[in-house]
């Protein structure tokens, strides 16, 4: 396992991020300008015309190393606004911005170059319409085309959120996009309402011809419930709400992005002893949520007594996080400005004697698991994705850590006072089940630490300064969830309203990854590279 | 007296009834050809079945003597009771296949150019079948055997003109020469020492061979005959001809030219030579294989004719392995059981025949209606086709050997034939029976597998193939088919006449009678059955068998088989009482829930599928993948060559189709006909060498050829 | 392989008593906001004003709260300077409103309870806790429940999350798979009413708009022992309405919180 320690890289952060402008302007001297920091950005990059999108995309993806966060569109009255953020480890969020007139209907898509895109693109053309030329296949993903006819774009202004629920009629010649084409090939459809026990709404379509599973095809958006749409219009306070319960297992990852998106927009400062808080939540949330995924690997291999193990760790962890903040699942916490309420000695000391607890009991299953050779038979060389794979479709979190791919916002571009902290962010290269299980228990080990050093070194101090929300703006605030990187756009207008709301989430990221970790493996052992994968639908389905 | 003159107006009928159609079918308008064919093949196959029936019910033998060639010998006709099974099966065959190519033509209305061709040819094959069958000595056999191998060749091709590919008649052809001339000398080789060609004269010599001459005639015989029975080492134009061979005439071919191999092994190496206990193993192992080697072939295999032309090796080597196990047991003298593993082999020949057209007609019908054979790409063709896939389903059953139809009982007979080994002294033959035993096991489970594959994926589920609307929905099945679903279920539930019947062929053969061992009268009195000791008798009779005996119709419904003198055990099974007792329960249960569960409704809702709008036909199981495990598990057999061909538009993960490439060459293609074939073309290569085109080396050749010639005249 | 059997039985019996006894450790339920008598209307009023879904109604004095409505956002004890009562506790289960009556499933279902769960748009608070509710700590196999696969085989539909649209069909689908005498309980508020997600062109606003609902569970999300109780509310072993053991569990008291800059 390699572990990538709190020494940091070495490399003065501004040098690296003024080379970066420089390369840019050097190579792409006519179609780009350098913008200004500003919306959370580090620095930025205005296009001319789109047709060297694709070329500075690939320039910074591949020749750069940047990693890329995600496509965020925003349609004005007069214009169409879309940023492409791509992040380089330490140095903070680059943007390149492209401004294309409003009747506009095409944008060049970058696809081809950074695969990552895939899905955002996919994604804009459902939800506002606008065709992305040269992606190979478009339509059919958030709303499926058996399902809704052609052309709702219910992300544009012009469609209101409210309407009621109207008749469809599914569409009869719709027929599955297969890829296998052997003849005597087959798409054994699993799903949505499938799993055996308690499971999410997902549909796979598995290809075979009959005995191993040569490819599958995730189609989710089942639990699609259109936050970002029904966001648009609410106040903060109430939107707050949204951004934290659209995926409740990363509610205080998701909430604190927002908040943080929203404290950068007014510029309003965060007290220490509120941003001590904060780690201390987000890494509990984090020990929570990896308690949880190990049971879920350990119930998929049908090995009960080490799932039943973790789930108890996990649900006295629940129990710790009831007691200390009032909510199990942590809700309602976290403000622009801070934390709604404090917290005292004896409260954050039993945290920590629950947390310690919990991993002495991780550790221990973790040493008892490397020793059941049928528990490792089912997880070894199961689902694996090579590290170039991982870094070609930008694969975050602890699956992108277990296939080589060592980013962690809270050392690339720390928040919240990360950088005061000493953890590691461990690694693994084989990118199999066994490989994510090895990452998720080292996290664990690491949050455990984090909470010890937040809670024995708290600031004192008011934990919540308010946030003067008076004028218009727009911020990016980024959070490493649970899952890995999510990042959350706010735009809001004059009057304090939100005027668009993007989550881009860590699920959203890792699910392109899927179905290279799902081929040619025996329908026995779907289950468990589901489980190693731990994505959660509902985060990547908003 | 009485039984001789029938038996001989009914043969002559028979063959004037072919004459007179040969003449009608050359004569009649083209739309007419079907009926003519179908009314004089009726009726020449009820002649052939009262004639054979005539033989067997009076156990008389009919004879004649025919005209005398010049060098050749007097043509003589003989037929006895093996003669009359192969008859009577074949006489039921061509019954149902007569009609089948009446009814056939009429859903099938496609151009009848040729079909004056295939009426004079159907009914000169006829003729020649006969008298195969009743042939008496070599040269008549000889020439109707070919004449029959070349008709098979012109009705697979009959209609040579539209077809591109005609290289499997021409294999075919090719395979069946090598065969006759094999035959050939082997009778040579039996009649060296005869007096006259005639089978008489053959058997009293056959006798008298020595031990290598011997296992030489067994080895060409059983080759020479195994081409058109269809084993291991010569079968691999089976599949292809199968295949290729119309619709109208696979089911004769498949019920009785293959029918025409085992009597021809029986005849020769069962009658007229008969060999030592290796060459019985020899038969057993060669059949084993086979059957193995056919139903995995059957089972992968998604053409549904291709499939069942490997079933049909699958059953010959069943049959084959019941032969080897009757000359086996023969040999080392235990006479009873010999008579058993004939009867099964016989009894297995005839229900092949009858199950087998059935399944093959059931294809045709199945190609006529939705235009395709592929498997993958049929299924719900019960909704629209209830009788066929009702008689198509009996066809499966059958044969898949599940009582009460006929495929159970000769199954169960062979098996059991085979488990009698452990009388045998030897050990190796025993763990040779054993290994063949454990073989034929697998085959049958694998033959429900390919049969469950073909009924269901054909006839069952969603609709895979566009070939929807066309397809007229057809409740009845046609006649040919329900005639021989009855044959079958009849087959199946009355044994214990059928044994006696055909105990009139093994009798003579096996030296034993099989009626006695397997149908003893026990329900009857005590004291006059001298087969079974009198202190079992008397322990079942205080059972209450003989109460039994007043209730229950028919003769001894049981089949019984038992072990040795100092224990008697016994193994029954008696389909007639299965089925009794299965329509009782049936009746039982459908009472009780009529009377007894009065307000419970039965809702019938959507299927359920996990929540999606439709379950589309891309969803669900094909052929190709309901068999794959097979073709993953015997992956050493098969040997496939997967090359993967991906096209990909843009990187890895955008993938637009995947197809892999598999190409598999047969193993028995593989393993004789490939090494064959090259070691062939390298020696023509070799003697290719010769034709340079010079002529002065050409006449040197001469002369030198003429030289030696004179040289050898000399010195001898 | 046998490590495991004595491991897992070294670590003991850990069930619940519940619900043959009180269960008192801490942390197993949020509890929830209850109606509450303020000193002047106007402190009722702005604890009316507070509530982000409209949960509190204000009635002179008084608060009143609609648990059904509630999200747990805690925003009425923490951001106001007279909290509203809020009292522990977990047996929530409660009848729809339009429905009177409501008859559990009889005898060979009470022991014996086949549930299907269906996410349809679940935020994963809600499924996740019904998850807990297989691990040895409530273990609801002891009293009989077990979770299915198919709706073919099940007796109660346990639907969590606002109904999104892409799930409305398979949903449907789903109880009419199910046999006859069935059951439906919509868990968590999402369930009941949407929730936070409210109706909109894409959430279908609870399952009451798709299916008729025999019980709700409201909470966001309702602990597993509030699943547990409906469970044995729908198959008529405990009362609706009477908690019996929901006195006894203690709650935490947020810190005191000293606003600055306000």
């Amino acid at each position: 396992m390699t572990v990538v320690s709190s020494s940091g890289n070495g490399r003065n952060p501004k040098t690296c991020l003024d080379d970066l402008i420089a390369a840019v302007l050097d190579r792409f001297a006519e179609a780009v300008s350098a913008a200004p920091a500003g919306h959370g950005y580090a620095a930025g990059f205005q296009l001319g015309h789109p047709e060297t999108l694709r070329s500075l995309c690939r320039f910074l993806f591949w020749d750069q190393g940047c990693s890329f966060g995600g496509i965020i569109a925003e349609e004005h009255p007069s214009h169409w606004q879309l940023y492409y953020p791509f992040l380089l480890p330490g140095n903070g969020w680059t943007a390149v911005s492209l401004r294309l007139p409003s009747d506009a209907t095409t944008v060049p898509s970058i696809s081809a170059e950074v695969h990552a895109a895939d899905w955002h693109e996919r994604e804009i053309e459902d939800l506002f319409g606008l065709v992305f030329e040269g992606h190979p296949r478009l339509g059919d993903f958030i709303l499926h085309d058996q399902v809704w006819h052609e052309g709702i774009a219910p992300m544009r202004k012009s469609f209101s959120a409210n309407q009621p629920h109207f008749e469809r009629q599914p569409n009869l010649e719709w027929r599955p996009l297969l890829v296998v084409q052997d003849p005597g090939a087959f798409a054994m459809p699993v799903g949505p309402v499938y799993e055996g026990g308690v499971g999410e709404s997902l549909h796979f379509l598995l290809e075979t011809v009959g005995e191993d599973v040569v490819r599958s095809s995730p189609r989710l958006f089942y639990n699609y419930r259109a936050v970002e749409k029904i966001a648009e219009g609410k106040t903060i306070n109430d939107a707050l709400l949204l951004a934290e319960r659209f995926a409740a297992t990363s509610a205080f990852a998701h909430s604190l992005a927002f908040c943080q998106a929203v404290e950068n927009i007014y510029s309003s400062r965060v007290s220490s002893r509120a941003q001590q808080l904060r780690v201390v939540l987000c890494e509990l949330e984090r020990l929570r949520h990896h308690a949880a995924a190990i049971a879920a690997i350990c119930e998929s291999t049908a090995l009960a007594v080490s799932a039943s193990q973790a789930a108890i760790i996990e649900e006295h962890l629940l129990r710790a996080s009831c007691v200390f903040a009032g909510h199990r699942y942590l809700f309602g916490l976290n403000i622009p400005g801070g934390l709604t309420r404090d917290f005292d000695t004896q409260a954050c000391t039993e945290l920590l004697n629950a947390t310690n607890k919990a991993c002495t009991n991780l550790l221990e299953l973790e040493d008892r698991l490397r020793y059941s050779s049928s528990f490792l038979d089912r997880l070894e060389d199961v689902g694996a994705i090579d590290a170039r794979d991982a870094r070609d479709l930008n694969l975050v979190g602890p699956i992108g850590r277990a296939s080589a791919q060592s980013n962690d916002l809270r050392r690339a571009c720390p928040y919240s006072g990360y950088e005061r902290y000493k953890f590691d962010v461990p690694c693994e290269s084989e990118g199999d089940g066994y490989a994510r299980l090895r990452v998720l228990f080292a996290e664990c080990v690491q949050s455990a630490a984090l909470i010890r050093q937040g809670v024995q070194s708290l600031d004192a101090g008011p934990v919540r300064i308010a946030c003067d929300t008076s004028h218009a703006g727009a911020s990016i605030g980024w959070v490493e969830a649970p899952r890995g990187a999510a990042l959350h756009w706010v735009s809001i207008d004059g009057l304090g309203v939100i005027e668009r709301y993007r989550a881009i989430t860590p699920s959203f990221n890792n699910w392109l990854g899927f179905h290279l970790a799902a081929e040619n493996f025996a329908f026995q052992d779907f289950p468990i590279i589901l489980a190693t994968f731990g994505l959660s639908a509902t985060e990547c389905d908003r | 007296m009485i039984a001789a003159s029938v038996t001989a107006t009914a043969l002559l009928l028979a063959f004037v009834t072919c004459a007179c159609g040969i003449v009608a079918c050359a004569l009649v308008s083209r739309t007419k050809v079907a009926g003519v064919v179908a009314a004089g093949g009726t009726l020449s196959s009820i002649f052939l079945m009262l004639a054979s029936g005539a033989v067997l019910v009076s156990g008389r033998s009919f004879e004649a003597s025919l005209w005398v060639l010049e060098g050749w010998g007097r043509f003589t006709l003989r037929m006895d009771a093996l003669s009359s099974i192969f008859l009577f099966a074949a006489g039921v065959v061509y019954l149902s296949s007569s009609i089948f190519v009446k009814t056939f033509s009429t859903t099938r209305p496609g151009n009848r150019e040729a079909a004056r061709r295939f009426g004079v040819m159907y009914f000169v094959l006829m003729a020649s079948v006969v008298l195969i069958l009743i042939a008496s000595d070599v040269p008549l056999f000889l020439i109707t055997w070919e004449c029959m191998s070349i008709l098979c060749f012109l009705l697979i091709n009959y209609k040579h003109r539209e077809r591109a590919d005609r290289s499997a008649g021409y294999l075919m052809l090719a395979m069946s020469e090598a065969g006759f001339i094999m035959v050939l000398i082997a009778f040579l080789i039996v009649g060296k020492s005869a007096p006259s060609l005639s089978f008489p004269a053959l058997a009293a010599a056959g006798s008298t061979l020595s031990h290598g001459a011997l296992w030489a005639v067994f080895t060409l015989g059983f080759l020479g005959f195994g081409v058109k029975a269809g084993l291991v080492p010569v079968n691999f134009w089976l599949p292809r001809s199968y295949t290729a061979s119309p619709s109208i005439f696979i089911p004769v071919f498949a019920g009785v030219t293959l029918n025409l191999g085992f009597y021809g092994i029986l005849r020769l190496n069962g009658d007229l030579a008969p060999g030592s206990y290796g060459t019985g193993l020899f038969a057993i192992i060669v059949g084993s294989v086979t059957a193995l080697v056919g139903i995995l072939y059957a089972t992968t295999e998604s053409d549904m004719k291709t499939m069942l032309a490997f079933s049909s090796i699958e059953n010959a080597g069943v049959i084959v392995a019941g032969i080897g196990a009757f000359l086996v047991f023969r040999a080392t003298g235990h006479a009873v059981a010999s008579a058993i593993a004939l009867t099964a082999a016989l009894y297995h020949m005839v229900n092949h025949s009858v199950y087998k057209t059935l399944l093959f007609q059931g294809a045709g019908y199945v190609e006529a209606e939705t235009g395709t054979r592929d498997m993958d790409r049929l299924g719900g063709l019960s909704r629209i086709l209830p009788g066929l896939s009702a008689v198509f389903l009996v066809g499966c059953l059958a044969i898949s050997a599940v009582p009460p139809f006929n495929g159970f009982v000769s199954e169960w007979l062979t098996l059991q034939a085979l488990l009698r080994s452990a009388i045998l002294g030897s050990a190796s033959i025993r763990i040779v029976f054993a290994l063949c035993g454990a073989a034929l096991a697998l085959t049958a489970a694998l033959a429900v597998t390919c049969f469950v594959k073909a009924y269901a994926m054909s006839f069952l589920g969603i609709r895979r193939g566009t070939w929807g609307p066309q397809a007229q929905r057809n409740a009845h099945a046609p006649f040919p088919l329900w005639f021989l679903a009855v044959v079958c279920l009849l087959l199946g539930v009355l044994p214990t006449y059928i044994i006696p019947i055909l105990n009139r062929a093994v009798e003579p053969m096996a030296q034993a009678s099989v009626t006695a061992a397997l149908v003893p009268p026990f329900f009857t009195a005590t004291a006059t059955n001298q087969q079974l000791p009198p202190a079992f008798l008397q322990d079942f009779h205080n059972l209450g068998a003989q109460s039994g005996g007043a209730v229950l119709p028919g003769r001894g419904l049981v089949v019984l088989l038992r072990g040795g003198e100092q224990n008697p055990v016994v193994f029954a099974m008696s389909p007639s009482y299965s089925l009794i007792a299965l329509a009782l329960m049936l009746f039982l249960a459908w009472l009780v829930i009529s009377r007894w569960t009065r307000e419970r409704a039965v809702v019938r809702r959507e299927l359920w599928a996990g929540g999606i709008p439709r379950l589309l036909a891309e969803m669900t199981y094909t052929a190709t993948g309901f068999s794959n495990p097979v073709r993953v598990v015997f992956q050493a057999v098969f040997r496939p060559n997967i090359t993967e061909d991906t096209r990909q538009t843009v990187a890895v993960h955008f993938r637009t189709a995947i197809r892999r490439r598999r190409e598999e060459t047969p193993i028995v293609d593989r393993l004789f006909l490939r090494p064959i074939r090259d070691a062939m073309a390298g020696v023509a290569s070799i003697l290719a060498g010769m034709h340079h085109g010079r002529l002065n080396m050409y006449i040197a050749y001469v002369v030198g050829f003429f030289l030696i010639i004179l040289f050898l005249y000399r010195v001898t | 392989m046998s490590f495991w059997f004595w491991y897992g039985l070294r670590k003991g019996v850990q069930s619940t008593r519940y619900p043959f006894g009180p269960e008192t450790a801490p942390g197993i339920s949020p509890g929830r906001p209850v109606n509450t008598q303020f000193e002047s209307a106007a402190k009722a009023g702005a604890a009316a004003g507070i509530c982000p879904v409209g949960a509190i109604v204000a009635n002179d004095r008084w608060a009143l709260v609609d648990e059904r409505t509630c999200v747990h956002c805690q925003r009425c004890r923490l951001e106001l300077d007279v909290p509203i009562d809020w009292r522990p506790g977990y047996e929530w289960a409660e009848l729809p409103p339009n429905r009177a009556l409501y008859s559990p499933l009889p005898r060979p279902f009470s022991k014996s309870l086949h549930i299907m769960v269906v996410d349809a748009g679940d935020c994963g608070a809600c499924l996740h806790e019904v998850k807990q509710l297989n691990n040895p700590l409530y273990n609801m196999h002891r009293l009989g429940f077990f979770t299915t696969a198919t709706p073919r085989m099940a007796d109660l539909l346990l639907v969590v999350g606002p109904i999104s649209e892409n799930m409305r069909e398979p949903l449907i689908k789903t109880y009419e798979a199910m046999p006859d005498n069935k059951r439906v309980m919509a868990v968590g508020s999402c369930a009941i009413n949407g929730g936070v997600f409210g109706r909109s062109f894409m959430s279908a606003g609870g399952v009451g708009s798709v299916l008729p609902v025999d019980l709700e569970v409201p909470g966001n999300p309702p602990p597993p022992l509030a699943i547990l109780h409906a469970l044995l509310a729908a198959t008529g072993r405990k009362p609706l309405g009477t908690p019996e053991f929901a006195e006894a569990v203690p709650i935490s008291k947020p810190a005191e919180w000293k606003p600055s800059g306000l």
